[in-house]
């Protein structure tokens, strides 16, 4: 029945209709670079959602967590064989992404019999020097885009575009900007997301009581700390000042506590 | 299908032959390394090695680097054929940061131990046929003990534990005696000696090893070359740097040379 280009084109339209939906309950990712090296944070319920891929590379996803957990033992294994069998420095995001993982979920999407991957990726890479930082994000078709200074994961380019421009405004310096940066981008990511949700949905204003325009921080605070009732931060940093060749590391709670709004710490336990 | 985690099979998988016997030529000298030592002492685990590679007469390379670090708790130390000593630990820090990167876990210091024993088994038409011959010591900390521990291998991947102290490599039977004698009867047992103490009995131990066995390089102080002394604690390895081991030297060791 797909064999006439039209049916084709329909069906892999409907299947751009039905992956849409998935993401719109998904959490946002957000990844900025700083001082210390390159920060990752999301909102994450039960599964991790921030993984460590090679020496330099960390992995953030939204998606359905059995194509993320696909998708990550994919690059797991290319980037390590690659690292064996030739060297560390040419384990590159890039290299992985355009001739390793974006065609596979380009041939996933466009495979109309078989099941795509409900997945969006985000490969932070940590340069060898401070400037050479770099991300990629690759959509469930398999285009991907390539950004130097942050990157982000949400439901829609619009809601991107959104948390792109809050995140832009912010001034990052140290690992502290970062984090408070990252999670009110998240909250904007994700305060958006809901909206348009909650409106196709015909409710008016879920959260009563908070303004959804309102950037400033004590509006975005008090709406993580409502999400954190459901929801933990999830955070990890390739982290320059790390002895050894593996940069990852993931920022437990007494280290987040530390850098963000002293009323909204005690919430993260 | 389950959860693949073991890069090992992963390259097999893909190919990759580890441990291919061939027949040394006649006449023909394999580069060989050298002396390596570890013992307990007070903080954790010192792992020591002379730096000198040598194809039977012939001096190859005096900056060698014999201990290994494989990752941030574990240590190798190599005696033996260094290509196949390198090959096996270039595949040993693959094999523990893809296992804990897909497992989301540290591989256990019994699961690393067994991952090198492996290879040894896998290395022994080599070793016999005397083209790869290996005799490591591995060293790391056990999280699961909360300890530091030292195992040594013969070439054929048997594992014993080096309750206090191992030693590997040609120079290794000068050593062994004294660490017995200095372990036994000295003032305090190693395990009970501090840091720069047990770096001073590592650089005496090694200088003793170069001064019996010509395929051990002791300290050559005109080109700035020392032994590598690596410590395995909770908080991960710490390699003694040169410029450390250089005031210990001249003070504690050579004077008695």
């Amino acid at each position: 029945m797909y064999e006439e280009p039209y049916k084709w084109v329909e069906a892999v339209g409907n299947r751009r209709t039905y992956l849409d939906e998935q993401f719109t309950e998904g959490a946002p990712v957000v990844g900025v670079t700083c001082g210390r090296g390159i920060l990752l944070m999301t909102m994450s319920k039960g599964t991790p959602k921030l993984y460590e891929i090679y020496d330099r590379l960390a992995l953030g996803g939204m998606g359905h967590p059995a194509d993320l957990e696909k998708l990550r033992f994919n690059l797991l294994e290319m980037a390590h064989v690659e690292g064996f069998n030739r060297s560390a420095s040419d384990v590159t995001g890039s290299r992985l992404v355009k001739y390793g993982m974006a065609p596979t979920i380009k041939q996933a999407f466009e495979e109309v019999f078989k099941a795509p991957f409900i997945v969006k990726i985000l490969l932070a890479e940590l340069g060898q020097k401070a400037g050479k930082d770099s991300f990629l994000t690759i959509n469930y078709d398999g285009t991907f885009e390539e950004k130097s200074q942050y990157a982000v994961l949400a439901a829609t380019s619009a809601v991107e575009q959104k948390m792109a421009g809050y995140l832009r405004e912010q001034s990052i310096a140290s690992l502290e900007d970062a984090v408070g940066a990252a999670i009110r981008t998240w909250v904007v990511g994700d305060r958006a997301q809901r909206r348009v949700l909650d409106d196709g949905e015909g409710h008016d204003e879920v959260r009563a009581g908070l303004d959804q325009q309102a950037t400033d921080s004590e509006t975005l605070y008090a709406y993580l700390q409502r999400c954190i009732a459901e929801k933990t931060v999830e955070c990890a940093l390739l982290d320059r000042h790390v002895q050894g060749p593996s940069k990852y590391r993931a920022l437990g709670i007494d280290e987040l506590k530390t850098m963000l709004p002293k009323d909204l710490s005690p919430s993260l336990s | 299908m389950g959860m693949q985690s073991d890069f090992y099979q992963l390259l097999r998988e893909q190919g990759y032959v580890f441990g291919v016997p061939g027949q040394a030529a006649r006449g023909q000298e394999l580069t060989t390394a050298t002396t390596i030592l570890a013992f307990k002492y007070r903080d954790g685990v010192l792992v020591a090695g002379d730096r000198r590679a040598t194809a039977g007469n012939m001096v190859m390379y005096d900056r060698t680097d014999k201990v290994l670090e494989i990752d941030r708790h574990s240590v190798m130390a190599i005696a033996g054929v260094p290509a196949t000593a390198y090959e096996m630990g270039r595949i040993l820090e693959h094999s523990f940061k893809y296992y804990r990167r897909t497992q989301l876990q540290e591989l256990s210091f019994e699961g690393k131990l067994r991952a090198l024993s492996k290879l040894l088994k896998d290395n022994v038409p080599a070793a016999l046929a005397g083209t790869g011959a290996v005799a490591p010591i591995f060293a790391g900390y056990d999280f699961g003990q909360e300890t530091a521990k030292i195992y040594f291998y013969d070439i054929l991947g048997a594992e014993f534990e080096g309750v206090d102290y191992a030693v590997s490599g040609s120079g290794s039977p000068t050593i062994r005696g004294i660490l017995h004698y200095v372990n036994t009867w000295g003032e305090q047992p190693l395990s009970a000696i501090p840091e720069e103490q047990a770096t001073v009995q590592a650089l005496r131990l090694l200088t003793s090893a170069a001064e019996f066995d010509s395929a051990t390089g002791g300290v050559n102080r005109e080109a700035g070359l020392y032994p590598v002394i690596k410590f395995i604690t909770a908080s991960g390895v710490r390699t003694m740097p040169d410029a450390q081991l250089k005031p210990l030297f001249e003070v504690k060791v050579s004077r008695h040379v």
